[in-house]
């Protein structure tokens, strides 16, 4: 082979390598599991699920599938919402009807997965109180606390924030 | 739900092939009754055992001849352009001459890259984040503690999305 297609052959390797090399800084980061994004915003809201009429709040348009396919309420109503932006390890208050508080302390963010402590508590009784693991963006339903001849039912989701 | 339903449906239940409403209503059944949480142990166990024999047949199966066999096969097959790559990379007495104008000329284009999209203006807004039912809301529970009676998780595949259902005791069902 003549020295000229080595050279344009050489050039690209080297440009493919300088490439890998800048991948493989991002690919230490995540397998370390050091957070990526400074911060997360916290996504709490509390529905009251009941058959006590055919109410589908508006504000829930964007879970309306979820609550239709998992529940069988007739009725769907936003009593309240909360969002907060907190540092890892920091953790997020949030009163529910009934006397209930619930507490989300995101831990880390790991291959694009937030990891969270979420405590509902009753009282001095703790309902849950669980470690999990969600995609960012996701969000989790926790529900089944009586209230009102229904159901208070919690949708807790996160999202980083860089 | 009565046991004879729930009964019909454990074997359906036990292999994830529920739909949500059918999960939750079975796990709150078996979690309150004794014989239909008995049943359900008792499949556990059955599957434990296939398990078990299937695993034992599987560590009987004999691997020694498995990698000459391969090594046979791949002595044979022709060789990787990786390979071929190398070869010629390392061919001939060009070393440093033809590669120093080489690194040269991608350390200008990495540097052209790099400038391109340290250049590059941000999106004007961020984007929203997405619906619920338009990301992957799956969760995984590293750990549970409760105080109630019976808890569960249930997972749709329809929306991907995980609930934790807690049956905490008051007038009346969950429906």
């Amino acid at each position: 082979m003549s020295s000229a297609p080595r050279v344009v052959m050489t050039a690209a390797i080297a440009v493919c390598s300088l490439c890998g090399l800048a991948a493989a800084g991002d690919s230490v980061a995540v397998a370390t599991g050091r957070p990526l994004a400074s911060a997360v915003e916290v996504r709490i809201g509390a529905v009251l699920a009941s058959n006590s009429g055919k109410e589908f709040d508006q504000r829930l348009a964007s879970m309306q599938r979820q609550f239709h396919t998992l529940f069988a309420y007739s009725s769907y109503r936003l009593v309240k919402e909360q969002r907060q932006q907190v540092a890892w390890g920091e953790k997020v208050g949030f009163d529910i009807p009934g006397g209930r508080y619930v507490v989300v302390i995101p831990k880390e963010f790991k291959d694009n997965r937030v990891l969270m402590k979420v405590m509902v508590i009753e009282g001095s009784r703790p309902i849950v109180d669980t470690a999990l693991s969600l995609r960012d963006h996701a969000t989790f339903l926790v529900g089944g606390p009586r209230e009102d001849n229904g159901v208070i039912i919690l949708s807790i989701g996160a999202d980083t924030v860089n | 739900m009565t046991c004879r339903e729930a009964t019909n449906l454990l074997p359906l239940f036990f292999d994830g092939e529920l739909d949500a409403r059918q999960m939750r209503a079975v796990a709150l059944h078996s979690a309150r009754c004794e014989s239909c949480e008995r049943d359900l142990r008792h499949l556990e166990h059955v599957q434990e055992l296939i398990s078990d024999t299937i695993d034992s047949a599987a560590d009987d199966i004999d691997l020694e001849n498995l990698w000459p066999a391969v090594e046979r096969r791949l002595s044979s097959t022709r060789e990787p352009w990786w390979s071929r790559l190398r070869a010629w990379w390392s061919d001939g007495e060009h070393v440093w001459i033809t590669r120093l104008p080489a690194f040269a000329a991608a350390a200008v284009i990495a540097a052209l890259v790099f400038l391109l999209f340290a250049h590059t203006p941000p999106l004007s807004t961020p984007p929203a984040a997405p619906q619920l039912a338009a990301v992957d809301n799956a969760t995984s529970i590293e750990s549970l503690v409760t105080d109630v009676d019976s808890v569960a998780v249930l997972n749709d595949p329809e929306t991907r999305t995980t609930v934790l259902w807690v049956n905490d005791p008051g007038p009346g069902d969950a429906p």
